[in-house]
């Protein structure tokens, strides 16, 4: 009944305006369709060649400087017991962006996580148990097409946040980021061009940080209006509209890009993150990946250069040890001697620090003395 | 030292003389004994009383009809007299007592024709009838009662009876001394009625219309005792049912204490070949044995005595035992003196003699194990293996197995009304242990669960449940799947006869915990009986069974014994192994297409949302591809339904017909 009744909606909102990258998905999807119409008819069993998203299917392009995926695939039958739940959740939501770009809306990815969750006609069992699944299967849509999230018509949560002396035009309203306040320019999932112009950028360089807590110490002492510079933080690991906009602020403006993050190994992902791409997102790389941005602090050695409190330290745990010890050996840090001592030395400290340790020091330590000087010294790891 | 020691004993009193202690030295009367032993006999308690005298009422009759070559039918009646207070009839259509021996056979101890002779049969020593007669006498002072007639047109023998247990010996009630006869044809069955004599004189009809066919002839005693009902394990219910088991060619009307009236009927009118009567063999002879055998030989020469007296003694085996034990063949063997015995009892052990002859022991059969069981227990799987005869002790002896796989067991098939009776009538303290002695095949675990999905504490009181409560029981018993969890169930037959106690000292159940049954699918845990859906049936014949005790409820654990039950239960696991096998092939086929098929709509459905095409016809082909690729589900279910083919299992297997989706059914509520 609910199907039938979509299907109408759908043919009196088929009138929205396809753009040419909205033409292509759709092409992609109907050559996806066809596949399974077509290895049904001679009787064989349906399948999907997925690119996998693992450690195993990247490679580091060395002169790239970039995370890419390799050519590696998995596949994924209707006829496999393993796979046939899964399989079917990929068809969903292929068929499911089918609809928003023909409707020519977007939603969030939980949006059509609710929009695909249904009651499988004669059992008990759900399309999709909870939002993870979906999230994984649109990635995988994501790669199987080789359409990008936003082509999709997907979007994910706002997380990111931006402050700085820029304008910049999103979907049409001019929003001047030197007046946003104490809360900053929520930073969209989808920032591309068609939907994100930048106006008037008086900004010299971007600061981006870790977290919102240390965000909102420089905001209120107005770092960015001292130093002239754009100041975005990710909430932890940056969302891609966060990377994606540091990618356009560094290559369409030219701003160099400046880090401060923990000192621990989940703060030297987020840095490899930014910098070469992520594992999974693998294929997003070349629109994301910034191999010349800068990593300013916290730095293994800073307990001693700044003379902190032992009560500041944080043991590092079994877990942290090991996950340093993978990322030194990922490929594009293994040959870089300077982040090979700074992982090093960590490991010898035993302990990792927060850069809200720097505020035990002084409140605004971190703003007026901390980031200054080492922009000053150009003492940062590439 | 000794000197010392007699003066002591000369200083003690004398508290008796060997002229004091010889005034109360006298012969105990055979009767006298059993009073004081009734335990041994069967008697120890209320409940058990019960069953051993219906047991050996039906046994008795069981044999008599076997003998005489009539097909049994078996009529018991329980009825309450009042509380505390039960009278027990049992009447077959057998050949009937003549008049003179009526007394003797049940108001004499020790009296029968089975005790002497080797053959296989029910009773062996002639002391169950007369002693049941007495137990209900001693307790309750009501003389039994017999009535038996020999044929269509002789008249019926009535009796009453009861055991002078000084002098072991009959004393007859009625009839001033004599007993009644009571003419044939309706004058009699008119004075039956008119002294409230009980006796049934026709067969059911069959098809309506028939006239009813008459008794020709038959037997019903009639015992009142003090006794105490019950249902569960260790019943007469559940005796009744066993007997059926064993006895396919036996139609018991059983009507219990509460009116309620069950008919097991035959399967087969084929009666078991009758056993012939062997003589010992000399393996099976023990030494105090033959040297009474010795001193009351008839025979000329030891070498008479040796061939005459014993089975499988050829005169050149009898020679070279009494070369062996350097003995003359013409020696006489009345005057052989006990170490001569005894060289020629070793010597007899160090002979090679044949084996027994085994045409004496009758085997149920595959065949009506089978059919037996079916006709009983519900189930989705049997088999049954005889194993060839083997010989324990010069005592030739046969064991069979039969399985019977799935179907509910006794918790599943219970009705709200009948919990509600069996807490009324359980003297058990606690609910956990009621579960667990009332109903077959629910071991501790199951128990557990039970309590914990009924919410109860282990240590809840059956008898201060409220009604609620015992609704809620009913529903936790209900809903808990015992099947997989419950350990098996064993039944024990020895000559066709169900036993019914003792089954942990029992050889059977050492020999079925000391099977790997983990190899034919089934759950076990070392040192304990498997777990499962399974009832299995074990029958020991023999000429002479070995019991543990005179109560004859459990089977002595011979080597020869142990082996032979071994490899028969071997062969039925072998067999069960085979089906679960494929059955859980089937199954796993069956949920694996399951799986595709939930899928294929939506999968039908994406797809054509996306490009527009036919819906329908896609699914029709997807569902073409998933049968094709799960088509050993459809293997195993050929056009008449089967799950499987029994001919692969070979010989004497049934499989109950079950459709596919049973199956599905039952695995989606085990997962």
């Amino acid at each position: 009944m609910a199907k039938r009744k979509s299907r109408t909606l759908e043919k009196a909102e088929t009138a929205a305006v396809l753009s040419d990258s909205d033409r292509r998905t759709l092409q992609a999807l109907h050559e996806l369709a066809q596949k399974v119409v077509q290895s049904a008819a001679v009787g064989r069993s349906p399948y999907l060649d997925i690119p996998s998203r693992t450690l195993s299917n990247v490679r580091f392009n060395k002169t790239k400087r970039i995370i890419e995926m390799g050519s590696g695939t998995s596949r994924r039958e209707l006829f496999n017991l393993s796979q046939a739940k899964a399989y079917m959740q990929t068809l969903l939501v292929a068929s499911g962006a089918k609809r928003l770009i023909e409707q020519g809306k977007t939603t969030s990815l939980r949006g059509l996580y609710y929009m695909l969750k249904h009651t499988i006609k004669g059992t008990s069992e759900e399309t999709f148990d909870d939002q993870s699944e979906s999230d994984s299967m649109i990635e995988d849509v994501e790669v199987l097409l080789n359409a990008l999230r936003e082509e999709l018509h997907l979007y994910a949560k706002t997380q990111g946040v931006m402050v700085g002396p820029i304008t910049i035009i999103d979907n049409g309203d001019e929003i001047d980021c030197s007046r946003m306040g104490s809360g900053g320019y929520g930073i969209p999932s989808i920032v591309e061009p068609d939907r994100i112009q930048f106006r008037d950028c008086k900004a010299e360089f971007v600061l981006h940080v870790e977290k919102d807590t240390v965000w909102q110490r420089f905001n209120e002492d107005k770092f960015w209006l001292k130093h002239n510079c754009i100041l975005t933080h990710g909430g932890g690991q940056p969302p891609r509209g966060v990377r994606r906009l540091l990618y356009r602020l560094h290559y369409e403006l030219g701003l160099p890009i400046y880090c401060v993050l923990d000192n621990d190994p989940w703060g030297y992902y987020i840095y490899s993150v930014i910098k070469q791409g992520s594992i999974n997102l693998a294929y997003e790389s070349k629109r994301m990946a910034i191999p010349e941005v800068r990593f300013l602090g916290l730095r293994s050695s800073d307990f001693e250069r700044c003379g902190l409190s032992p009560s500041v330290q944080i043991k590092l745990s079994e877990q942290d040890i090991k996950r340093a010890k993978q990322i030194a050996n990922y490929p594009w840090f293994a040959n870089k001697r300077a982040w090979q001592k700074e992982i090093e030395l960590m490991l010898k400290n035993g302990f990792k620090l927060e850069v809200e340790a720097l505020i035990s020091k002084d409140i605004s330590y971190v703003t007026e003395e901390y980031v200054p000087s080492r922009l000053a010294e150009g003492d940062f790891l590439d | 030292m000794s000197d010392s020691q007699n003066g002591s004993a000369g200083q003690t009193r004398r508290r008796v003389t060997a002229h004091t202690m010889a005034a109360q030295q006298r012969e105990i009367s055979v009767s006298e004994f059993f009073t004081k032993n009734k335990h041994l006999l069967g008697f120890d308690n209320p409940r058990k009383a019960l069953l051993t005298t219906v047991k050996e009422a039906v046994d008795n009759s069981l044999d008599a009809c076997e003998e005489a070559g009539i097909v049994p039918e078996i009529w018991v009646k329980i009825s309450e007299v009042q509380p505390g207070r039960y009278r027990v009839s049992v009447q077959d259509n057998g050949p009937g007592i003549v008049k003179k021996q009526i007394p003797l056979i049940f108001g004499k101890l020790l009296y029968g024709s089975k005790f002497h002779r080797l053959r296989m049969s029910r009773g062996q020593q002639g002391i169950g009838i007369s002693a049941a007669g007495m137990n209900g006498w001693i307790t309750t002072g009501v003389p039994v009662k017999i009535i038996s007639k020999t044929g269509p047109d002789k008249p019926a023998h009535y009796f009453e009876i009861q055991i002078n247990t000084q002098l072991n010996r009959p004393e007859i009630r009625n009839g001033s001394g004599e007993g009644v006869d009571i003419p044939p044809g309706e004058k009699g069955l008119r004075y039956m009625e008119e002294h409230g004599i009980e006796w049934v004189a026709h067969y059911d009809v069959e098809e309506p219309g028939q006239p009813p066919v008459e008794l020709a002839s038959g037997t019903r005693v009639t015992i009142e005792l003090a006794a105490k009902y019950q249902r569960g394990r260790g019943s007469v219910d559940e005796y009744i049912e066993l007997t059926a088991i064993a006895n396919p060619h036996v139609t018991i009307h059983y009507e219990d204490p509460e009116g309620q009236r069950r008919t097991y009927r035959r399967a087969t009118t084929q009666l078991p070949p009758e056993p012939k009567e062997i003589k010992p063999h000399p393996y099976g002879v023990e030494l105090g044995t033959l040297v009474t055998m010795l001193s009351r030989s008839k025979e000329k020469t030891l070498r008479q005595f040796l061939t005459q007296s014993f089975s499988r003694v050829t005169p050149s085996a009898a020679k070279e035992i009494c070369q062996k034990a350097k003995l003359s063949i013409r020696a006489v063997p009345r005057e052989l003196r006990s170490d001569a015995a005894e060289a020629l009892y070793r010597a007899i052990q160090e002979t090679r003699l044949k084996a027994p002859a085994t045409d004496c022991v009758a085997p149920i059969g595959e065949e009506l194990l089978l059919k037996g069981l079916r006709q009983v227990l519900p189930g989705e799987f049997y088999c049954a293996a005889t194993r060839p005869p083997a010989v324990y002790r010069g005592n030739p002896f046969i064991i069979e197995v039969a399985l019977a796989y799935g179907g509910g067991g006794t918790v599943e098939k219970i009705t709200l009304e009948l919990l509600r009776e069996l807490l009324a009538q359980t003297d058990a303290r606690t609910l956990r242990q009621f579960l667990l002695t009332t109903f077959d095949g629910v071991g501790p675990d199951a128990v557990e669960r039970i309590l914990k999905e009924a919410r109860f504490g282990s240590r809840q009181v059956p008898s201060k449940l409220k009604p609620r409560d015992v609704e809620r029981l009913y529903e936790a018993m209900k809903n808990v799947n015992v099947s997989e969890s419950q350990t098996i169930q064993i039944l024990r037959f020895a000559n066709r006869v169900p036993l019914q106690f003792k089954q942990r000292d029992c050889a059977i159940t050492e020999a079925v915990i000391n099977t790997n049954w983990r190899t034919y699918g089934l759950n076990q845990s070392r040192g304990s009986l498997p777990t499962g859906p399974v009832s299995l049936m074990v029958h020991v014949a023999s000429v002479w069974v070995p019991f543990t005790s005179e109560s004859k409820e459990a089977i002595a654990s011979y080597p020869e014994i142990q082996r032979e039950l071994r490899l028969a239960l071997q062969a039925v696991g072998r067999k069960l192994g085979l089906y679960l096998n494929r059955r859980k092939r089937v199954q796993l086929e069956g949920q694996r297409r399951n799986i595709f098929l939930r899928y294929l709509g939506e999968v039908a459905d994406a797809v054509s949302q996306i490009n527009g095409s036919d819906r329908q016809q896609l699914y029709e082909q997807l569902l073409k591809v998933a049968k094709r690729k799960t088509s050993d589900a459809d293997l195993k279910f050929d056009e008449r339904g089967r799950t499987l083919d029994p001919a692969e299992f070979g010989d004497h297997v049934v499989v109950v017909e079950s459709s596919p989706e049973e199956l599905f059914t039952d695995s989606r509520a085990a997962g």
